[in-house]
C-alpha cells in the first residue's frame, strides 16, 4: 500500500537551526492567529525577519514575480482560516498580492464548476473540491512542469519525503501526472466521553460489536449513544459509512473498477450502520449532517462520535466544546474480524489551467505546502500533511496529543486505494447520491441493507460501465 | 402622412427595443440555449464529448423512476402547500375584513414572512426543528407529550416542509384576497343580509364567489412558485429521508450543480416548463378568466 503513513522519528530538518524554526514557528502562536482572519498579526509581523529566514534558504528567487496579483479561492474551512492570516507574509516575501475569495462549501462546489467550465482565470489557485471532476474537466494545470523547473522550485528545500506517503500519493493521478497538492490530512476518528464511558462501565471498543453494545449502554432519554452522519447526500453519510464499509473489507468501488455494493461484507457494514444510529443514536438522526453531529458531541448530548480527526481542534476549544476535559479519542475497529480501515480525506489544492499568472500561482501553492508555513499553520491547529508539522508541540498543544495520536493512527491504517475508487472517479457524485440515499434508508429503516444496496448497487454499476 | 406614420412606427418600435432585447437576452436567450442543451449530452466533466442526442435525455428521464417519483412528490407538495395556504389565507382575510383597531400593525406583522430571506428563515427553522435542542420540541416536552422526529419520517418530513412553506407564503394569499375584499361591491353582500343569509352563507355563498377572480391568479402565482420549491427542501431535507422528498427542482440541481450533467439537467428544467405551462394554462381557461363579463 502506497497511502501508509510512515512517522519520520527524525523530526525537523530544515536547513536552519531548529532553535530558529522553534523560535519562528511559535511566533505566530503566541500571536494567536488562529483568532485573526486578515493581516498578520502584529507581533510576527515584527518578528517577520526571524520568519523570512525560513524560505531564505530555498534556491528560488521568490521576487521573480513580483507585481503579481492572483486569487485564492477556497471555501470555509480549517485550511483557509489558517492559511488566510499568513497571505501578508507571502505578500512580503514575493511581491505578489494575494486576493481571497471564500465561500461557504455549499456556495463553492456548486459556483467553481460554472465558473470554471466557463473558461475563467480565477481563482488562479484553488481548493479542489472533486478532483476526479476537475482533472477529467481540465481544469486543473499539470504540476509536473513547475517542479521540474529549478527556477521555480527546489526540491531539497522542499522535502517532499516530509510529506505523507498517503498525501503524496494523492498527488498523482492514474496517468501519473500530478494536478494537485494535498493540504490536509484528515481520518476517520472515534470520540469518545470518557465521562459517561465511565458512568456506564464502557471501554473503548475493540470490535463494531462493542462499539454497537457501548452506544447501546450509554443511551439515555438525553444522551445518544452515538452519533454519526446520516443526511442522504453525496457528501455526508457515505464518507463515515465508508469507513465501516472498508473495515468490514467491502468496498464502494472495487480496485478494479466494480461497484463493490453487492458484497456481502458491504451489505454487513451497512447494516451495522444502520443499527447502531438506529437504535443508539438520537432523535431526528437521519438528517444529521456533520455539524449536527459535532454539535451534539461538543454539548455532552452524545457519548460517542465518529468522524474527520479535524474536529479535534473544536473538541478542544473550551469556547465551543463543554467536553474539553472529557473527551478522548480512539481508532475504528474493524467488523466481522476484518482488519480496520477507518476512512481518509487529504484536501487538495491545485492550479487554474487558464490562470494568467500561473508561475505566481505555483509560488504560492509552493509555499502554502512547505514545510515553515505547515508548521505555521500547524501552530494554529491546522492538521497539515506534513510529518514535521505533527510531531510539533504547538501543534499537539492545540490538536490535542491523544487526538494526533489517534488520527495518525487511523490515517495509517487507512487504505487510499479503496478511497480513491469512489471518490477521485470522475462521476463520484452519481455514485455517491444512491449509496447515500441506501444508507439513509437502511438508518431510518424504511429498507432492509440488502434491498437498499441493490437498488444502488444497479445505478452504480450504470454509471460505471456508462 | 405616409411619412408621419412611418415616423409613428419608428419611435414605437424604438420604445419596445430596450424592454424586447432585455427578454430576449435575459429570458429568450437562456431559453433557447436549454432547450439546445436538452438536446446533447453535454456534461462539465467531459467537455470534448458533446454530441447531439436528440430526443434520448427525454425518453431516458420519462423512463427513469427517480422523475416518476420526483414528479409525485413535487404536485403533492405543491398542491397540500397551495391548500394549506388558500384556507388559511382566505381565512385570515375574511377575519380582518371590516375590523379596523390594530389591522394595519396585523397586516404588516403577516407580511413579515414573505420580506424575511427564505434560507435565513429555512436554516432557523432547521435549529428549531432539532430534535433534541430545537424549541418544538422543547415546547412539546413541557406540555408532557413525546419529542417528535420533524425531519425523520417521509410523513413529517413532508408535514415540517409545509409548515415553513405555509409561514412564508400565507401572507401572499392574504394579501390578495383582501385586496379583492376591499374592492368587493358591498350593496349584493348587503342584500343578501336583508334576506336573511347568516355569515356562513354570506361568505360561502356571496363573498367567495366573487372573491374567486382574485384566488385563481393567486392560486397560479402560488403554484408555480410551490411547483419550483428549491430553498426550503434542500436546506432541511436535502430531499431526504431517502429520497422522499426530493422534488423535480431538487433533482435539477443534482444533475446539474453535482454530477455535472448540464444536458440531462436542462432538460428536467424543460419538462417542469412544460408542465407549469400546461396547466396553469387549463386551469386558467377552465375558470373563464380572461373572457369578457358580458359573454359569460
Amino acid at each position: 500500500m502506497t497511502n501508509r503513513y510512515t512517522p519520520q522519528g527524525a523530526g525537523l530538518s530544515l536547513p536552519i537551526t531548529r532553535r530558529s524554526f522553534i523560535r519562528a514557528s511559535t511566533i505566530l502562536a503566541a500571536g494567536g492567529i488562529v483568532y485573526l482572519r486578515q493581516g498578520l498579526p502584529a507581533y510576527a509581523q515584527e518578528n517577520f525577519d526571524e520568519l523570512r529566514k525560513l524560505y531564505d534558504t530555498a534556491k528560488i528567487d521568490w521576487q521573480q514575480s513580483k507585481g503579481s496579483a492572483i486569487v485564492l479561492g477556497g471555501l470555509d474551512h480549517p485550511w483557509m482560516n489558517a492559511i488566510v492570516p499568513l497571505i501578508p507574509m507571502f505578500e512580503q516575501l514575493t511581491g505578489i498580492t494575494v486576493a481571497v475569495e471564500k465561500q461557504s462549501e455549499t456556495e463553492y462546489t456548486a459556483e467553481m464548476p460554472i465558473k470554471l467550465a466557463a473558461g475563467s482565470a480565477t481563482p488562479d489557485v484553488y481548493m479542489v473540491w472533486s478532483l476526479g471532476q476537475a482533472i477529467s474537466a481540465k481544469w486543473l494545470e499539470p504540476l509536473d512542469a513547475f517542479e521540474a523547473n529549478p527556477a521555480l522550485h527546489d526540491a531539497d528545500w522542499y522535502d517532499a519525503a516530509d510529506v505523507f506517503s498517503s498525501a503524496r500519493s494523492f498527488q498523482k493521478w492514474s496517468d501519473g501526472v500530478s494536478y494537485g497538492h494535498a493540504i490536509t490530512a484528515e481520518a476517520q476518528t472515534l470520540f469518545m466521553n470518557k465521562t459517561l464511558m465511565a458512568a456506564a462501565n464502557v471501554t473503548a471498543p475493540a470490535t463494531m460489536d462493542d462499539l454497537l453494545a457501548g452506544a447501546m449502554a450509554m443511551k439515555t432519554d438525553t444522551v445518544a449513544g452515538i452519533v454519526m452522519r446520516a443526511k442522504p447526500t453525496g457528501d455526508a453519510n457515505p464518507w463515515t459509512a465508508g469507513g465501516f464499509i472498508f473495515s468490514y473489507g467491502g468496498a464502494i468501488v472495487t480496485l478494479d473498477g466494480k461497484s463493490g455494493l453487492q458484497m456481502p461484507q458491504t451489505i454487513a457494514a451497512v447494516d451495522m450502520y444502520g443499527k447502531m444510529l438506529r437504535e443508539a443514536g438520537p432523535l431526528g438522526i437521519a438528517s444529521y449532517h456533520w455539524m449536527e453531529c459535532l454539535n451534539d458531541f461538543m454539548q455532552g448530548a452524545a457519548a460517542i462520535g465518529c468522524d474527520s480527526s479535524n474536529f479535534a481542534s473544536d473538541i478542544a476549544n473550551p469556547e465551543k466544546s463543554t467536553v474539553v476535559d472529557a473527551a478522548t479519542f480512539g481508532a475504528l475497529p474493524g467488523g466481522n474480524g476484518a482488519v480496520p480501515k477507518p476512512n481518509m480525506w487529504h484536501w487538495m489544492a491545485g492550479l487554474n489551467a487558464k490562470s494568467a499568472n500561473k508561475n505566481a500561482a505555483w509560488l504560492f501553492l509552493m509555499w502554502a505546502t512547505s514545510k515553515p508555513t505547515s508548521a505555521l499553520a500547524a501552530a494554529a491547529g491546522l492538521a497539515t500533511t506534513r510529518a514535521s508539522a505533527w510531531e510539533s508541540s504547538a501543534f499537539k498543544d492545540r490538536f490535542g496529543a491523544d487526538a494526533a495520536t489517534a488520527a495518525l493512527s487511523n490515517l495509517s491504517a487507512a487504505d487510499g486505494d479503496l478511497f480513491k475508487a469512489a471518490w477521485f472517479h470522475p462521476k463520484s457524485g452519481e455514485i455517491l447520491d444512491p449509496l447515500a440515499i441506501a444508507i439513509n434508508e437502511v438508518i431510518t429503516g424504511t429498507r432492509d441493507a440488502a434491498a437498499a444496496l441493490k437498488d444502488a448497487d444497479a445505478k452504480v454499476a450504470k454509471v460505471l460501465a456508462g | 402622412m405616409n411619412q408621419a406614420i412611418k415616423a409613428k412606427r419608428r419611435f414605437i418600435l424604438l420604445m419596445l427595443f430596450p424592454a424586447t432585447a432585455l427578454l430576449a437576452g435575459l429570458t429568450m436567450f437562456p431559453f433557447v440555449g436549454s432547450v439546445a442543451m436538452s438536446l446533447t449530452n453535454y456534461s462539465l466533466v467531459t467537455p470534448d464529448a458533446l454530441a447531439f442526442t436528440g430526443l434520448s435525455n427525454y425518453t431516458d428521464l420519462l423512463q427513469s423512476r427517480e422523475f416518476w417519483a420526483a414528479l409525485k412528490i413535487t404536485s403533492l407538495f405543491t398542491l397540500l402547500a397551495v391548500g394549506i395556504e388558500l384556507f388559511l389565507g382566505v381565512g385570515i382575510a375574511l377575519l380582518l375584513h371590516h375590523e379596523r383597531r390594530g389591522v394595519p400593525t396585523l397586516r404588516l406583522i403577516y407580511l413579515i414572512p414573505m420580506a424575511i430571506t427564505p434560507v435565513a428563515a429555512v436554516f432557523i427553522f432547521r435549529m428549531m426543528f432539532n430534535p433534541s435542542l430545537g424549541v418544538f420540541n422543547h415546547f412539546l416536552m413541557s406540555l408532557g407529550l413525546p419529542p417528535v422526529d420533524w425531519l425523520g419520517t417521509p410523513g413529517m418530513a413532508l408535514l415540517s416542509l409545509l409548515l415553513v412553506d405555509a409561514w412564508q407564503w400565507t401572507p401572499f394569499i392574504l394579501l390578495i384576497a383582501a385586496g379583492g375584499l376591499a374592492a368587493m361591491d358591498e350593496e349584493p353582500l348587503e342584500a343578501a343580509r336583508m334576506d336573511g343569509a347568516g355569515p356562513i352563507a354570506l361568505v360561502f355563498h356571496h363573498m367567495l364567489p366573487m372573491l374567486l377572480p382574485y384566488l385563481a391568479i393567486a392560486v397560479v402565482f402560488r403554484a408555480i412558485d410551490a411547483f419550483k420549491t428549491f430553498d426550503i427542501i434542500f436546506v432541511l431535507t436535502g430531499g431526504g429521508p431517502g429520497d422522499a422528498t426530493r422534488t423535480l427542482n431538487l433533482l435539477a440541481y443534482k444533475q446539474g450543480l453535482e454530477f455535472l450533467a448540464m444536458g440531462y439537467a436542462a432538460t428536467i428544467a424543460i419538462v417542469m416548463l412544460i408542465i407549469t405551462i400546461v396547466v396553469a394554462q387549463t386551469f386558467l381557461r377552465k375558470m373563464n378568466l380572461f373572457q369578457p363579463k358580458a359573454s359569460l
